[in-house]
């Protein structure tokens, strides 16, 4: 039964009731209303990125602009915010509130600093507040790099383990996460860097930089600044693939405790952000979409899944599937399967016809009955024609003996 | 927004030849899709209507996230009955109304999705809740339709030992005798009342009460509560000449006859069902006893009622469902009486049409009959169905309960207390007829006011 569940975990030494926390973001930028996000039973709350007084925030509106897909609204979200207007003057105070009213959740903050006395300054006076947690912010798509507009510290693994040093230096107790983007060549390069750097842990990964639309009659890019715009940080479930694989990479080659974020929707992103290693998982735009109430949503769903699974704890999961990704090189080219129509189920819209005639193999001609039928011969198994099908167990794939080329 | 999902139904070719459930279930992905279509508001306004108390947009939304054991657990955790409710609960006058989406699209399929749901759980079996621990006290329910069913389980759930007094052989009152199972399938009624009784209540049927075994010597036997949800059995006749001849029957005798004669098949029906039948009243009971003469193999069937079909007490998907199988209607008419041939058989039928002397009072002393309207049809068989009373044998069981004139129980309100300490009642005997769901939903408030009852009685001894 479900009660034998616990739900509970533990990432460096941190305890958290559940895996479920909430990302720096708008969610987290207001004491009262991380509140009710504790209320609702959110495990933890990393604070909005904080700075010292000297950095002036001074934010444009409109800042967030939408994906939609047909009638599908907020498939992604994009923003061009920026860190918290709020300082450690006050941050500091908020954390030392939070942590009373609230013990046994997880308060961090997130931190940026323009130089190294900023970065340890800040880390000292939040450990002094009694924050749980410090994740450093190296990936912000709307900051800049010295001169560089747009680059990120976490694009430069010198760098980067550098500030890494600096605020590891700086932190007698917290444990350090450093907060990355996804906008490099080498992932796993970065991945090194902060962890030669010493930090505790990796928060994988950002937004991505992305251009959101333009309004086709005024020819401005979304969002619209006064007629003008900038590149966006993309959230959302349409970047969830490319932050499993970040997740992926960096539990398989660095080897080092994550917090996965970006694109975590439902329960089920949650169990596979854990499966390819992350320890516990991060949520903003889900919430910025349906508010905190889809904590209860992922309680249940990952309990009733566990369960369904024999398992007691969500920590159970992790890295599971890591042994099932390799290199392309290494797939197997003995494995051969061919598509399967399902007669009975198949609504005749003709998608697995027209698709694999103009994109895949002309493998798939439509009987008297206009019901799709596969030439064995010609399909390779692509899998094109299963992706289309609209109705569920209609179009699948089947395992066939390869035969021998002439 | 997506296009409202509209779940797998019998064609009408199929569905007038037989008794089979007419609406069928959600296959998975479009439960999903209707879930989808749910914006989730804040401020559900779904959740204010059912009288069942569901928490509805949480099981939505655990449909929508694929998470189908919570969404099980959400609906059964507030109705016992959730299955049978799915099928015959009146969505579009209580959750769907307010619902949101209306003004993007339609209404989001409520009861199709607790359809999905409920009969997902079915396949596995129905699961028990947890119980409070036994309070070592007893409380006879009287009756067993969805009041009493529904008072009787949480009860049950709250620890106390439950006794069901059913007069009739079959538990389940209107769900088991009412309604036709080409709406509601007797196997799911018993599935859930058998639930019920794997939750510890014990259902004695073939069990009449009378001035000997009355609410003072069940008292007298150790119970310490009472419940009376009996319902109101006892049909109405619109008394006119005719009445006595064969081939009139009450919808009440009428459908009970029907759905035993569904569940002991190849059985010769036992009541008279000419090729050309009338039902007489615009209610639900009339449209499900029009739609099963049908069934029965009348090939013409009238329904003659007082009111218009805005007016009718029917819910509009009932009308909309008896007009789709070729039911003639004839409102704003009056029955004047019942023809016979020499052998007393019913050979037809008379009436006239009215107007209302005073609007909005669709009672039949107030119809006014409009002269040269009258009207005559050929007709074998004619079912009364225009309402149902307080049955006068109650009266000896009930001693120091006040009811009104018409035998109905007057209730406090809040806690469904009679005016004799310790005796509750609920449903149609309580509210003079009408939806399961409401009989559900005072079912489980005056559970609620027996237990608050018991705690304060058990307190009072200690």
């Amino acid at each position: 039964m479900s009660s034998e569940v616990n739900l509970s975990i533990e990432l460096c030494g941190i305890k958290f009731a559940n895996p479920f926390i909430l990302s720096a973001g708008p969610p987290t930028d207001d004491v009262k209303m991380v509140k009710r996000a504790f209320e609702a039973d959110w495990a933890g709350a990393i604070l909005k990125t904080t700075s010292v007084e000297n950095q002036v925030v001074e934010l444009v509106y409109p800042m967030m602009a939408g994906l939609d897909f047909e009638d599908k609204k907020l498939i992604g979200l994009g923003n061009i915010d920026l860190i918290s207007e709020h300082h450690i003057d006050e941050v500091e105070g908020r954390v030392a509130e939070l942590k009373k009213e609230f013990p046994d959740r997880v308060v961090g903050t997130s931190i940026m600093g323009a130089k190294k006395e900023d970065w340890q300054t800040i880390v000292r006076r939040l450990e002094a507040a009694g924050v749980d947690l410090i994740e450093c912010s190296f990936s912000c798509p709307q900051g800049s790099l010295g001169e560089k507009p747009g680059a990120m510290v976490a694009q430069d693994p010198k760098l980067t383990k550098t500030i890494v040093g600096w605020v590891k230096g700086a932190a007698k107790r917290a444990p350090v996460f450093i907060k990355i983007t996804p906008q490099v060549a080498d992932i796993v390069e970065i991945g090194q860097a902060v962890k030669e750097g010493g930090a505790d842990g990796i928060t994988a990964s950002n937004t991505i930089p992305s251009l959101m639309g333009i309004n086709l009659d005024t020819f401005e890019p979304y969002p619209t600044v006064d007629g003008k715009s900038s590149y966006s940080g993309l959230s959302g479930v349409a970047i969830k693939p490319i932050t499993l694989r970040v997740i992926a990479e960096l539990a398989k080659n660095v080897g080092i405790p994550i917090s996965g974020t970006g694109g975590a929707t439902t329960w089920q992103d949650v169990v596979e952000f854990m499966l390819v290693g992350a320890g516990n998982v991060q949520f903003c735009t889900a919430v910025m979409r349906n508010g905190y109430r889809i904590i209860d949503d992922l309680k249940d769903g990952l309990t009733n899944y566990l369960d369904d699974k024999g398992m007691s704890s969500p920590s159970e999961l992790i890295g599971r599937t890591l042994p099932k990704l390799t290199v392309h090189d290494e797939l197997s080219r003995e494995y051969k399967v061919v598509a399967e129509v399902n007669r009975k189920t198949c609504v005749k819209d003709d998608l697995c016809y027209i698709t694999c005639r103009d994109a895949g193999h002309e493998a798939i001609e439509l009987d008297e009955e206009r019901l799709p039928v596969i030439d064995e011969e010609k399909c390779v198994g692509c899998g094109l024609c299963v992706a289309i099908c609209p109705v569920w167990d209609c179009v699948k794939l089947k395992k066939v003996e390869k035969k021998e080329k002439k | 927004m997506a296009e409202r999902q509209k779940p797998p139904t019998l064609s009408l070719e199929k569905r007038v030849k037989s008794f089979e459930e007419v609406k069928g279930t959600y296959p998975p992905h479009q439960a999903i899709a209707e879930a989808a279509r749910c914006l989730f508001c804040h401020d559900a306004p779904c959740n204010k209507e059912c009288p069942a108390g569901i928490d509805i947009v949480k099981f939505i939304r655990r449909i929508k996230t694929k998470d189908f054991r919570s969404a099980i657990r959400t609906v059964r955790e507030s109705n016992v009955l959730a299955g049978v409710c799915a099928r015959i609960c009146p969505t579009e006058k209580l959750c769907e109304k307010p619902c949101s989406a209306t003004e993007l699209v339609k209404p989001i399929n409520i009861a199709a999705l607790q359809r999905f749901v409920t009969d997902l759980e079915m396949r596995e079996g129905i699961k028990l809740p947890k119980k409070a621990a036994p309070t070592g006290k007893k409380v006879a329910v009287i009756g067993s339709g969805p009041a009493s069913l529904a008072a009787a389980a949480e009860l049950a759930k709250a620890g106390h030992g439950v006794t069901i007094f059913e007069v009739k052989s079959l538990p389940g009152g209107v769900l088991t005798y009412g309604i036709p199972s080409y709406r509601l399938p007797k196997d799911v009624v018993m599935a859930e009342i058998d639930f019920i009784k794997q939750l510890g209540v014990e259902i004695r049927t073939d069990t009449p009460l009378d001035e000997k075994l009355n609410i003072g010597a069940l008292f007298g036997q150790g119970f310490d509560a009472i419940f009376i949800g009996a319902g109101v059995g006892r049909p109405y006749f619109v008394r006119m000449p005719g009445e006595d001849l064969n081939g009139v029957y009450s919808a009440l005798e009428f459908l009970s006859q029907v759905n035993l004669y569904q569940s002991e098949e190849k059985k010769e029906f036992p009541l008279r069902v000419g090729k050309r039948a009338l039902v007489i009243g615009g209610g639900n009971v009339a449209m499900d006893a029009a739609c099963s003469l049908l069934r029965l193999g009348a090939e013409k069937v009238h329904i003659v009622c007082l009111e218009s079909f805005e007016e009718m007490p029917a819910f509009p998907s009932e009308i909309e469902f008896a007009k789709e199988e070729g039911v003639e209607f004839h409102p704003r008419s009056k029955p004047l009486k019942i023809l016979g041939d020499s052998n007393g058989m019913v050979s037809g039928f008379e009436g006239i049409g009215i107007r209302w002397k005073e609007p909005g009072n669709f009672s039949p002393s107030n119809a006014i009959p409009i002269e040269g309207t009258e009207f005559s049809l050929e007709v074998e068989t004619v079912i009364e169905a225009i309402g149902q009373g307080s049955d006068p044998s109650l009266a000896p069981i009930l001693s120091g309960v006040k009811t009104t004139e018409r035998g109905l129980i007057l209730v406090d309100e809040e806690i469904h207390m009679t005016s004799r300490e310790g005796v509750f009642a609920g449903g149609d005997i309580v509210n003079g007829g009408d939806t399961v769901a409401r009989a559900i939903g005072e079912g489980k408030k005056a559970a609620e006011g027996i237990s608050n009852y018991l705690k304060s009685s058990i307190k009072g001894e200690s």
